[in-house]
């Protein structure tokens, strides 16, 4: 009796766990581990064929046969992705931090301030893209007739990367600003005063106290924002269609394109693996570097 | 002093005047567009406000037989798919997150490690093969597709043990020597007091689901099937030359997730806080 009593609770966490645990099998790490294998192999997703292990084939192709339209494809796609996060990810992180310190400052009206540039990151992509395209729009849009344009943002560069980092900048910042002005009450009060008793300009103490003291937050969402905009994909599908002339056709734009071909073309997923694992890895790395930077102090 | 003070007040509101004026235009533009007639935009070209105010475009949308962009249907098959998404993640990141909190079990802190791993990696690796999982499933298609693999996520497991740690273990022991089973304890002790982090992830949960958008597009072909988010990609095709249509989609199509921040905004942003938090 005593023995069966102890065997029941033993099993309940187990049961307790189980439902995520089943799922959390077959939904992630299945197909995780799928995913770095279909990066060493020929496959179309579409077929009943089982994958072909070609070793480092797909790696080669993408990075260093010059000859080949996939290597064309990756460096691009990549190519593009980059220059967007280099272009979004310094806005997304400053920006928001002016807001947090203008809305500590408490002016009138910040509560309204902080409920309306948050209320963006709670729009589906597709809407905030559907809003602001007819924004853009050349005879009908607001920006244009504001400002007495007549400017085709998104069929030239540099405006339709300008439209895309700042429908960007508009979806996303929100969440950065809530955990910055979260991170602001958080200073030291004591501190900054006794720093205004020895003459401290605002500009001293923003840069020798508060910045400091906001760094873990600052740390981290520079690494949330940095990996979550690599992942860029709705913007430039929807604003540009990738143009003008595949100047922000994203690389995950490629790798959807290659493994779900849109007209019944052949599903090249091995390839597209691959890209989607040289992708993932920057990611992984830089979200590495932060554990490293955090470790260091 | 207080003169510099309310200097900096000044500054600091015309910077966000400035800012909220460009936050709300977009939104503002969009509403205005939706009420006004598609005739009225062709004949008279740009204008803020609509010389008229008509729902006309609404009534079209929803009334109009056009089978590519059935909004209706597109909108209650979020409803019950972005429902039922986070009543699953309630359930079963719950009882997870119990287990890793208040039970001793052999594997326990492996488990728990390899989970809180796994969420640094990206989701760009597993999407394909997750695609030919759930064609073997026979989930593509099907609601399924859309309810179950986003539901295993760890964070949230995270999220509501770290506040399940919180709760006093004594309330626990004395429940158990009442004589009250781990589930009744579960239920009736900790999930109550925990209402607060499950409202956190409830919501994030919801709006996540709503506003998926690649993934569908993936495992939903049948048009009928699809839900809102990747239905304005097709809404914006089909009505690229009636913009009142457009914005008047984009209009219903935001309606829930605006509606639960209206009545919510601060568990989203003690949600949001709350992670930078515990991560950063």
């Amino acid at each position: 009796m005593k023995q069966k009593n102890r065997k029941k609770t033993n099993i309940t966490p187990y049961l307790f766990i189980a439902p995520q645990i089943i799922l959390f099998c077959i939904f992630f790490l299945i197909p995780a581990g799928m995913g770095v294998f279909a990066a060493f192999t020929k496959w179309d997703i579409f077929s009943p064929e089982m994958p072909t292990f070609v070793g480092l084939a797909n790696f080669k192709e993408i990075l260093f046969n010059a000859e080949s339209t996939y290597y064309r494809f990756f460096r691009t796609g990549f190519t593009n992705t980059l220059i967007f996060v280099v272009l979004a990810v310094p806005l997304c992180i400053v920006l928001p931090l002016l807001m947090a310190l203008a809305i500590h400052k408490k002016p009138f009206g910040h509560k309204f301030f902080q409920s309306l540039f948050y209320m963006p990151t709670v729009l589906s992509i597709s809407t905030v893209i559907l809003i602001w395209y007819y924004m853009f729009n050349k005879n009908l849009g607001l920006i244009n007739n504001f400002f007495h344009l007549k400017t085709n943002w998104l069929g030239k560069q540099p405006t339709a990367w300008f439209a895309i980092v700042l429908v960007t900048v508009w979806w996303t910042i929100g969440t950065n600003m809530v955990i910055y002005i979260a991170a602001l009450n958080g200073v030291s009060q004591d501190i900054l005063e006794a720093a205004s008793v020895d003459g401290a300009s605002s500009t001293r103490k923003f840069f020798s106290i508060v910045l400091p003291s906001i760094r873990n937050q600052l740390s981290y969402t520079v690494v949330l924002t940095t990996v979550a905009q690599f992942n860029i994909y709705g913007q430039p599908l929807m604003l540009t269609s990738g143009g003008p002339n595949n100047s922000t056709n994203v690389l995950l734009m490629v790798i959807r394109d290659l493994a779900f071909p849109s007209f019944g073309g052949k599903s090249i997923s091995g390839l597209a693996s691959a890209m989607a694992l040289m992708l993932g890895i920057v990611m992984i790395a830089i979200a590495l570097l932060q554990y490293r930077f955090v470790g260091d102090e | 002093m207080k003169k510099k003070t309310s200097i900096g007040k000044t500054i600091a509101f015309v910077f966000c005047l400035v800012f909220a004026i460009i936050w709300l235009a977009p939104l503002a533009q969009s509403l205005m567009t939706s009420l006004k007639a598609e005739k009225e935009i062709k004949m008279s070209g740009y204008s803020f406000f609509p010389q008229t105010f008509t729902f006309e475009s609404y009534t079209d949308l929803f009334s109009t037989r056009s089978d590519s962009t059935p909004i209706l249907k597109w909108f209650l098959n979020s409803l019950l798919t972005s429902t039922a998404a986070t009543l699953l993640v309630l359930v079963i990141s719950s009882t997870s997150a119990y287990a890793y909190a208040r039970m001793e079990f052999k594997g326990r802190n492996l488990l728990f490690g390899i989970l809180m791993a796994t969420m640094i990696f990206p989701s760009i690796i597993n999407l394909i093969p997750l695609y030919k999982i759930c064609a073997a499933l026979h989930m593509i298609n099907t609601k399924w597709a859309l309810i179950l693999p986003g539901a295993s996520g760890a964070f949230n497991i995270f999220l509501i043990r770290q506040f399940m740690l919180g709760i006093p273990k004594e309330l626990d022991e004395a429940a158990k020597i009442d004589g009250a089973s781990s589930l009744q304890i579960f239920t009736r002790i900790i999930l109550p007091l925990c209402a607060p982090v499950l409202t956190v992830v409830a919501m994030f949960a919801f709006t996540g689901s709503w506003n998926d958008f690649l993934w569908p597009t993936l495992v939903i072909s049948n048009v009928d099937k699809m839900t809102i988010t990747p239905g304005m990609q097709i809404l914006k095709g089909t009505y690229d030359v009636y913009p009142s249509h457009a914005m008047a989609g984009g209009i219903v199509s935001v309606l829930p997730t605006f509606i639960l921040f209206l009545f919510a905004q601060k568990y989203f942003i003690k949600g949001m806080q709350l992670q930078s938090a515990v991560k950063g």
